[in-house]
């Protein structure tokens, strides 16, 4: 079995070449810049950004938009509730339920905002950055946190080994579930608490075998040397190239843009108020 | 290779490592429980390829972790490269001379890429770049995973796996490797290689190797080998001076080479004296078989040599009569359909088996086996192809549950699946899971416990506290107690020391000969020549050739197309045959015991080599 986590997308593009650092600050920044933006213009603009990036990215467009698939049933969930709820002129009416034109306008902003959001931390942080690069970032970025003594190299080397041991263990699980249906056991008929049952079949080897890995896995770290983060040297150091802080530069201007257009510019100078 | 490696060059011949009195308890507050090492004395020579015998629980990985100073000893003294391991810092500087590769491949590797990986211990070492980007380079490189770098482990081969474990070490610049049971999980093939890589390091980088192993033909590829037993050094020297000893290393547990073991049974059965030192070697028990078949003969002064013992010696030549009962068609398979991962893991595969029959099927990892016998209890349903065993056919839902119950599956490693509180409770698992009565649920659990050789007070203990020989009999257990009509069995001795492999294939041979059909998957051809009745044999996903043990065995151009090897026996008895040609004796002898009846059952060798070979043997002690 061949896990790979995140659907890392291999290509040579400008996105992927960028600095992970930047593309996850990139990120946070979107993720709280994208709740600003109301008007159907910089909705409109914010699109046509995304969709620049993508080109950009070389990633096929098809799987950028597959990553909304998660959340189209809390998008359709916000999009109901806001047609129905919100005030204003009515549109149409069923008993009890009315679409409102606002309700309409105020529901399709919620949906959009929650697909660009999806769309654009997957671009960014899982199609055109490996986990391992994103575990880097992380350390990297949290380093500063160690004069608090916050254990960042830790965290970071506990990310990587989880990493590393996922297709390990998704394969051991899929062993044992095999073995087990061997010995009769059902995994998938039945009520729930009989499925519970049988997961404590796969449950119990599993666990047991995870320790007795990690058991191993200490002792070989140590055979190598390890003594935790200090002294240790790194063989890929993340530098920051004068084109990621190029990169960097653009992304906050384009959010920074944004803003000034939702909050600045009248909307009647496009005729869209 | 850089400059601190020339700074720790030695000239060959000087002690790299110094053990004094050593012993070493994992309990140190209990004194009754036994030490796990007492009073080990080994100097090793720099440069020196060692191997370390031993049964499993004989301190043999207790030592190579105490010389890695992974712990510390109780009493005595070891010093590595002048080091001894006190404390933290000196620990440290013991570890980076030492490199340790682990039996399983799975839990040493930390790097989320093979380059990582490698990376880790130097990055470790505080090693800075462009050096330590020149190191892991050099590293791989040696090990030959250049064009690896990018990948994740998960994707390599255990055999890849195990090199890159000795590329992290190397990127270490270590004076010695010590190998724990390192080529234990890997098959024949990936075995071989890995082995040449580390005689390479050995030669060409002087480094000094310690390889624990169970398996001869290392042993005897070494310069010097020591034989532990219970915690202490029970032999030590050459291996030809080691396995004259065949006697008392067989005693401790343990194999010795099947020329060896040949020329030991037949002076025992002939009652006649050997030359140990001479028949540890190869071509030295071919001259002392020889010798003793010709000293018996002017002994018994009769023309028709020994008398010859009335069982009969074939064993791979049984032709079943039996109804079939499995029956595969044409059947190919392939991992990930229609993804760019696709895998064709089988090929238009064709199988029956008899009832009553034993069926091998040997090919290396990954030549589609475990594949293959997925498909036959329906875990795995036919892509193209038909599967039909006892009737069933496994493409129907509805018949499956009921396939389950006729075919037992115990997969590789079977104890890594137990999970109840009582080994009484894990057997049970599956014949409860069958509906079957309180009553008749307890009588197949003693009966399966029986087979195993479990007593009954074992049944109440946790499956965790037993030994690991005992886990893997209590899994086996746990499928041989819902009394399938057809037993698969994938590597059933895999990992375990030459004693505890015999036991678990005597159970097997046991469960054949009550006449229930048995499917045996390995790649160790001693014992799948010793049981089976005809072979598959396996190569990419396609079934090379499905014949008789001795056609199987006869065919060397198959053999080798699937990079197989002969079982040792047959190979010694060819070479016999080879420098007696006119004496009439089989080939085919696939354990120790049936080339002894052979060669007594052939006779006198011809007069012509019987001239040179009638020196009197030197008797030795």
């Amino acid at each position: 079995m061949n896990i790979t986590l995140g659907n890392y997308y291999p290509a040579d593009s400008i996105l992927h070449r960028l600095d992970p650092r930047v593309k996850l600050l990139a990120a946070l920044t979107v993720m709280i810049v994208i709740f600003f933006l109301n008007s159907p213009l910089t909705l409109l603009l914010f699109a046509l950004g995304l969709i620049a990036g993508i080109a950009a990215s070389r990633v096929p467009f098809k799987l950028v938009l597959r990553s909304v698939r998660p959340v189209i049933f809390i998008a359709t969930f916000a999009f109901l509730i806001n047609i129905f709820m919100t005030p204003g002129t009515e549109l149409w009416s069923l008993g009890p339920l009315t679409i409102t034109q606002q309700g309409l306008l105020v529901g399709i902003k919620m949906a959009l905002r929650l697909f660009f959001l999806i769309m654009t931390t997957t671009l960014l942080m899982t199609l055109t950055t490996t986990p391992l690069e994103m575990a880097d970032a992380i350390e990297s970025l949290l380093r500063p946190l160690e004069k608090i003594r916050f254990p960042s190299h830790e965290l970071a080397m506990m990310m990587s080994i989880a990493l590393r041991f996922v297709p390990t263990l998704a394969d051991e699980t899929a062993r044992i579930m095999k073995a087990q249906s061997s010995r009769g056991a059902d995994f998938d008929t039945g009520g729930l608490i009989k499925r519970a049952k049988g997961l404590v079949t796969v449950l119990v080897p599993l666990f047991v075998s995870a320790f007795k890995r990690a058991e191993e896995l200490a002792l070989a770290m140590e055979s190598r040397c390890y003594r935790g983060g200090s002294g240790r040297t790194k063989l890929r150091e993340l530098k920051l190239r004068p084109s990621d802080r190029w990169g960097g530069a653009v992304l906050i201007l384009i959010c920074a843009a944004l803003l000034l257009i939702e909050y600045m510019v009248p909307l009647g100078w496009f005729g869209l108020a | 290779m850089t400059s601190q490696a020339a700074q720790l060059k030695y000239e060959p011949g000087q002690t790299i490592i110094e053990i004094e009195g050593l012993s070493f308890s994992y309990e140190p507050d209990q004194p009754e429980a036994p030490n796990a090492l007492n009073g080990v004395d080994l100097e090793v020579k720099a440069g020196t390829h060692l191997a370390i015998l031993g049964r499993n629980g004989s301190g043999k990985s207790t030592l190579a972790r105490l010389i890695d100073a992974l712990e510390l000893p109780l009493s005595g003294r070891i010093r590595v490269d002048g080091i001894e391991a006190v404390d933290d810092e000196t620990s440290y500087m013991v570890r980076r001379r030492c490199g340790l590769v682990f039996q399983n491949p799975d839990n040493q590797i930390i790097g989320t890429t093979v380059e990582e990986d490698v990376a880790f211990g130097p990055e470790n070492l505080g090693i800075p770049n462009p050096e330590l980007r020149d190191r892991v380079d050099t590293a791989l490189a040696i090990v030959g995973l250049s064009e690896y770098a990018q990948r994740p482990p998960a994707q390599l081969s255990g055999g890849m796996k195990q090199k890159l474990a000795i590329a992290g070490i190397m990127a270490m610049q270590p004076r010695v490797l010590i190998l724990d049971e390192a080529t234990s999980m890997l098959d024949p093939f990936s075995r071989r290689d890995f082995m040449e890589l580390v005689q390479k390091l050995n030669r060409e980088e002087k480094l000094t190797v310690l390889n624990i192993t169970h398996n001869m033909e290392e042993a005897m590829a070494a310069d010097f080998v020591v034989v532990m037993h219970e915690g202490k050094i029970l032999l030590r020297g050459r291996p030809e001076q080691i396995f004259a000893h065949a006697a008392e290393i067989i005693d401790a547990g343990l194999d010795v080479p099947a020329h060896a073991a040949i020329a030991h049974l037949l002076s025992k059965e002939l009652n006649l004296p050997i030359c140990p030192e001479e028949a540890a070697s190869f071509t030295g028990a071919i001259n002392t078989v020889t010798r003793l078949m010709c000293t018996a003969a002017e002994r018994e002064d009769t023309a028709n040599g020994p008398a010859s013992p009335a069982d009969p010696i074939v064993s791979g030549s049984a032709v079943f009569a039996g109804e079939i009962i499995v029956e595969v068609e044409d059947l190919s398979y392939t991992y990930n359909p229609n993804t760019p991962g696709a895998t064709e893991a089988l090929h238009e595969v064709n199988l029956q088996v008899r009832r009553g029959e034993v069926l091998g099927i040997m090919g290396h990892s990954g030549s589609g086996k475990s594949t293959l016998v997925q498909h036959l209890n329906g875990l795995i349903r036919p892509q193209t192809g038909s599967v039909r065993v006892l009737g069933f056919n496994t493409r129907l839902n509805k018949e499956i549950r009921e396939l389950r119950r006729m075919v037992g599956l115990v997969f590789q490693y079977p104890e890594h699946q137990l999970f109840a509180d009582s080994v009484f409770a894990d057997i049970a698992y599956g014949p409860k899971r069958l509906g079957l009565s309180e009553a008749e649920v307890e009588r197949r659990v003693y009966a399966a416990a029986e087979i195993v050789g479990f007593d009954p007070d074992i049944l109440q203990r946790s499956p965790f506290e037993l030994s690991g020989g005992q886990k893997r009999r209590a899994a086996m257990a746990g499928v041989i107690a819902m009394e399938p009509e057809v037993l698969i069995l994938d590597e059933p001795a895999a990992g375990l020391d030459p004693a505890g492999r015999e036991e678990i294939l005597g159970y097997v041979r046991e469960l054949a000969h009550k006449g229930r059909t048995i499917i045996l998957v390995s790649h160790n051809m001693e014992d799948l020549a010793r049981f089976a009745d005809r072979l598959l044999v396996m190569k990419d996903g396609r079934s090379l050739f499905l014949g008789t043990t001795d056609e199987v065995f006869s065919r060397v151009d198959i053999l080798a197309a699937a990079g197989l090897e002969k079982p040792r026996t047959a190979q010694f008895m060819e070479a016999l045959a080879e420098e007696h040609p006119d004496w009439p004796i089989g080939t085919n002898a696939y354990s120790v015991e049936a080339a002894v009846r052979m060669i007594r059952q052939a006779g006198v060798p011809k007069p012509a080599e019987r001239r040179s070979a009638v020196t009197k043997p030197q008797v030795e002690r």
